[in-house]
């Protein structure tokens, strides 16, 4: 298990002992301690806030720890900054990338490196790294263009130059299609076996973490609550340690992506029940209508090409495909945040100005987008601001807010929904990825929407958040709200849809029931196979 | 940071990068042959001590807060209007005419005159609006070029006499210079313990609390702060960038227009004694745009702002009579000008740097 060369082969790759750091009165590591070695993939798991972040910025050098002590192949070192993690051999794929976006892949290799820049030289070794790999790329791209996978082949090219003997995953997968995921843990295990690195893997989905590694640390409010080998390692139990309650066996397969470990044809019990229920508010009127419509991007490409979809009171339609292919545009349009080239949209009969500001909301399209920092939050406004975004008039007299009023109407928001948030007045930027996700499905809902469109609305979420989130949109379909799920997440759209509809290259290519539909036949769709 | 713990980290900053500016001044102005002591002596003079000076410094603010006040809007926007030196030109330019082509006299001429004023920063920036909502043009270009193109008209308009020119009679021997406005047309300004300032004083305090409130307060303010920080956010939530943001650059030129119609007609001896000349501005535009900077774009902080740098403009005043030579004492000015940008920047830096580290954080 241990690798070829190294100062001192016996020893560890790295030891972490006794690791804490505080900010201010919270502690985001507590006495950690954590061992990697070389030609293993640890997974470290933990919800959103566990620590895992934290932990492996102390190991990059991001973040000095107040106490605690680092050991590289056994000896004792201090990281006061990235560079001399970079030294030391220790490199991360960050979770959201750290790509110039007018830049060509190999330019983007290349930046950050010293001396004189030779291209042939790099796109030689682009070429090669992508070559021994199989992280198919094209260094002439331009990383703008490329889709988050590809980007992210980008990311870790970009690592693997400085030929590091540790590597670091942070949540690697969270913005790759379930093939894309695939192809990175080939990669990993390419990485791992022929060269003895010590990969770590920080994820919050049971499923890659047992698929993927050899051995599992699971972090909970600072701690290490477990560590034990993966084959030894049971789902179940995982989540427990995880979340530390026990979690429900429906929002488990969600949130855990549990799917391919269980039954996938056995269904989750609360969907059947749901759906009886939904059927009780019968509607064959569509509120959402939209009609051949085509948008076209600069340049003229389609970005949705004569798309046509009804969308009922109380049901939820999944529109399931790999990322990339008209997803959000779709998103945007009905933000009100693109005109319309061809078609139209109707929404309760009355046709709505796309494009026009707040028409869509107006209308009773609520939306929760799949960048909410894009166009769902204002991160440099407060929680109540950010709550009352959409309709501030609902607190205001002859236009002047009313600012008890509006206090205590997000006062009320924040318990209902559970909003973390030391307070309705604390910035957006200071709450968590969670705790903002859910500012954005307060203020959609609270403006009772006829229609709710969720664009990728687990993504980066933890297991708690994922879990209410589901259950949320489940009951807004209940109340009567017809729900468009915009998802890449195939485990999501089989769990929560009534109907599917697979978009490929701005079209939609095909339509499903949720009976008919499973991975496999959702799969074939989506890589544009036409059986 | 507790409210306290940031005002004492203001002082400090503020108290610490004055400091250095002045040890840097004293150097220069001892290096090259003057008296340094001399020099600040004047600087106070000037600006508050000398009889009747404070009052002379508040006229001087006055103008600054407008045109801060109107930056501020703009800035609220996510607009970046640096043309308020020529809306200001125009706004008097508007004031003028008006005086003495349409109106009469009386109080009521007063209010007219300025509002004219007003008009005229609001139609200039709103050339820039209308170039940058129908075509695209980046305000930042079409405002400071706009600055260029006003002051040519006005000099073209101080050419004829139907336009601004004075006739003949009232101008003497002078060419380019209006009528100078009459003694029952010009903004009162009354006598308070020895100093003498315009009544539109009180009128650009009133309009720094009406900024702030609105900003803070109203449902507008909100939309407009909303679209600055995020257009696409605003966008989804039915803030129009178009009517909103060449809204907020009307009102930002209608606030440098009112200033230089403050000043034509309540400047005294410091703004062109009631006349307008080429060069009329006289900067108070771009000292503005500074105001607003120091204030980090907030309302009520340019009050404070516009009287600071009032101080470094009468007190320079008195400088240039010091005998050292202008040229030093035009660099003591600058360095004392970026003393007081130094500390707002590096706050702005480091909340910044803290919001990200706090936002990656939370990741």
């Amino acid at each position: 298990m241990t690798g070829a060369g190294g100062p001192d082969p016996s020893a560890p790759a790295v030891e972490l002992t006794g690791i804490t750091k505080r900010f201010g009165g919270i502690v985001a590591c507590d006495q950690v301690d954590l061992t990697l070695h070389r030609g293993r993939v640890h997974g470290i798991l933990g919800e959103n806030g566990a620590g895992k972040s934290t932990l492996m910025k102390v190991l990059i050098g991001l973040v000095l720890p107040d106490a605690g002590s680092i050991r590289i192949d056994g000896q004792p070192c201090t990281i006061h900054d990235p560079l001399a993690a970079a030294a030391l051999g220790i490199a991360m794929v960050h979770q959201h990338f750290s790509l110039v976006d007018q830049l060509s892949v190999w330019e983007n290799v290349a930046l950050g490196e010293e001396g004189r820049l030779k291209s042939a030289g790099v796109r030689d070794r682009v070429a090669a790294i992508s070559q021994q790999y199989g992280l198919d790329i094209d260094p002439d791209a331009r990383v703008g263009e490329l889709t988050a996978g590809l980007r992210q082949r980008v990311e870790i090219i970009k690592c693997l130059r400085r030929n590091p003997h540790i590597l670091v995953f942070d949540e690697p997968t969270s913005v790759l299609t379930p093939e894309e995921s695939e192809q990175l843990f080939s990669t990993l295990r390419e990485v791992v076996a022929a060269e003895g690195r010590a990969v770590v893997l920080v994820s919050h989905k049971l499923d890659e973490v047992l698929h993927a590694t050899d051995e599992i640390t699971i972090m909970r409010q600072g701690r290490v609550v477990d560590h034990l080998p993966t084959r030894e390692a049971v789902a179940r139990s995982l989540a427990r340690a995880m979340v530390g309650r026990e979690v429900s066996l429906r929002s488990e397969r969600a949130a855990f992506g549990l799917a391919e470990i269980e039954d996938p044809d056995q269904e989750p019990s609360g969907n059947g029940e749901n759906r009886q229920l939904a059927e009780t508010t019968p509607s064959d009127e569509p509120v959402l209508r939209i009609e051949g419509v085509t948008v076209k991007g600069r340049g003229g490409a389609r970005l949705l090409d004569d798309i046509s979809l009804d969308l009922r009171a109380g049901e939820i339609v999944g529109v399931a495909g790999v990322e990339g292919n008209g997803q959000r545009t779709l998103g945007d349009l009905l933000s009100s945040l693109v005109p319309l080239d061809a078609g139209r949209v109707v929404v309760n009969d009355k046709e709505v100005p796309t494009g026009s500001p707040g028409a869509m909301a107006r209308a009773g399209v609520a939306v929760i987008p799949e960048d909410r920092h894009d166009s769902g939050v204002v991160l440099d406004m407060t929680v109540v601001e950010n709550l009352l975004m959409v309709d501030p008039h609902r607190v205001a007299r002859h236009g002047v807010l009313d600012k008890a009023r509006a206090t205590e109407t997000a006062q009320q928001m924040i318990e209902e929904f559970d909003i973390g948030c030391s307070g309705p007045d604390a910035p957006l930027w200071s709450l968590s990825g969670g705790n903002q996700q859910r500012v954005v499905l307060a203020r959609e809902l609270a403006a009772e929407p006829d229609v709710l469109v969720a664009a990728q609305p687990t993504r980066g979420l933890d297991v708690g958040a994922i879990e209410y989130m589901t259950d949320r949109l489940r009951q807004t379909a209940i109340d009567g709200v017809a729900v468009l799920l915009i998802s890449s997440e195939l485990e999501e759209i089989l769990e929560l849809a009534d109907r599917i509809v697979v978009m490929s290259r701005g079209r939609i290519v095909g339509e499903l029931s949720q009976a008919d539909a499973n991975l496999e036949t959702l799969g074939l769709m989506m890589g544009g196979s036409t059986e | 940071m507790t409210r306290g713990a940031r005002v004492a980290e203001w002082v400090v900053l503020y108290a610490l990068s004055v400091a250095v500016a002045l040890a840097i001044s004293s150097v220069i102005v001892e290096a090259t042959g003057g008296d340094w002591w001399p020099v600040l002596e004047a600087l106070v003079d000037g600006s508050i001590k000398a009889s009747g000076r404070w009052g002379e410094t508040l006229g001087v603010a006055a103008p600054l807060l407008l045109v801060a006040l109107g930056t501020v809007i703009s800035a609220k926007a996510g607009l970046i209007n640096i043309g308020q030196e020529g809306q200001l030109l125009m706004g008097a330019a508007f004031a003028v005419f008006f005086s003495f082509r349409i109106g009469g006299p009386g109080p009521l001429n007063v209010v007219l005159l300025l509002l004219f004023g007003a008009l005229g920063g609001a139609v200039w920036a709103s050339a820039a609006g209308l170039l940058r909502y129908w075509r695209g043009v980046p305000e930042v270009l079409s405002t400071l070029l706009l600055v260029f193109v006003a002051i040519q008209a006005v000099g073209y308009g101080l050419k004829w006499q139907w336009l601004l020119l004075a006739d003949e009679a009232s101008r003497g021997n002078r060419n380019l210079v209006s009528e100078q406005l009459a003694k029952n047309n010009r903004i009162p300004r009354p006598d308070i313990f020895g100093n003498e300032f315009p009544i539109t004083v009180y009128v650009a305090l009133a309009l720094a609390l009406a900024v702030a409130y609105v900003l803070a307060r109203t449902v507008w303010g909100f939309r407009l702060r909303m679209l600055g920080h995020n257009p696409r956010a605003a966008q989804r939530s039915g803030v129009s960038s178009t009517v909103y943001g060449a809204t907020a650059l009307a009102i930002g030129g209608a606030f440098a227009g009112l200033a230089g119609a403050a000043m034509f007609a309540g400047g005294g001896f410091s703004f062109g004694n009631y006349r307008l000349v080429p060069g009329f501005s006289d900067n108070i535009g771009w000292t503005g745009l500074l105001v607003a900077l120091m204030a980090r774009e907030r309302a009520l902080p340019a009050v404070v702002a516009a009287f600071v740098f009032a101080m470094l403009r009468t007190g320079a005043g008195f400088v240039n009579s010091t005998g050292v030579e202008s040229r030093i004492t035009d660099v003591v000015q600058g360095l004392l000008v970026l003393a007081l940008l130094v500390p707002p920047a590096v706050v702005f830096l480091r909340d910044r740097r803290r919001a990200r580290a706090a936002a990656t954080e939370r990741v």
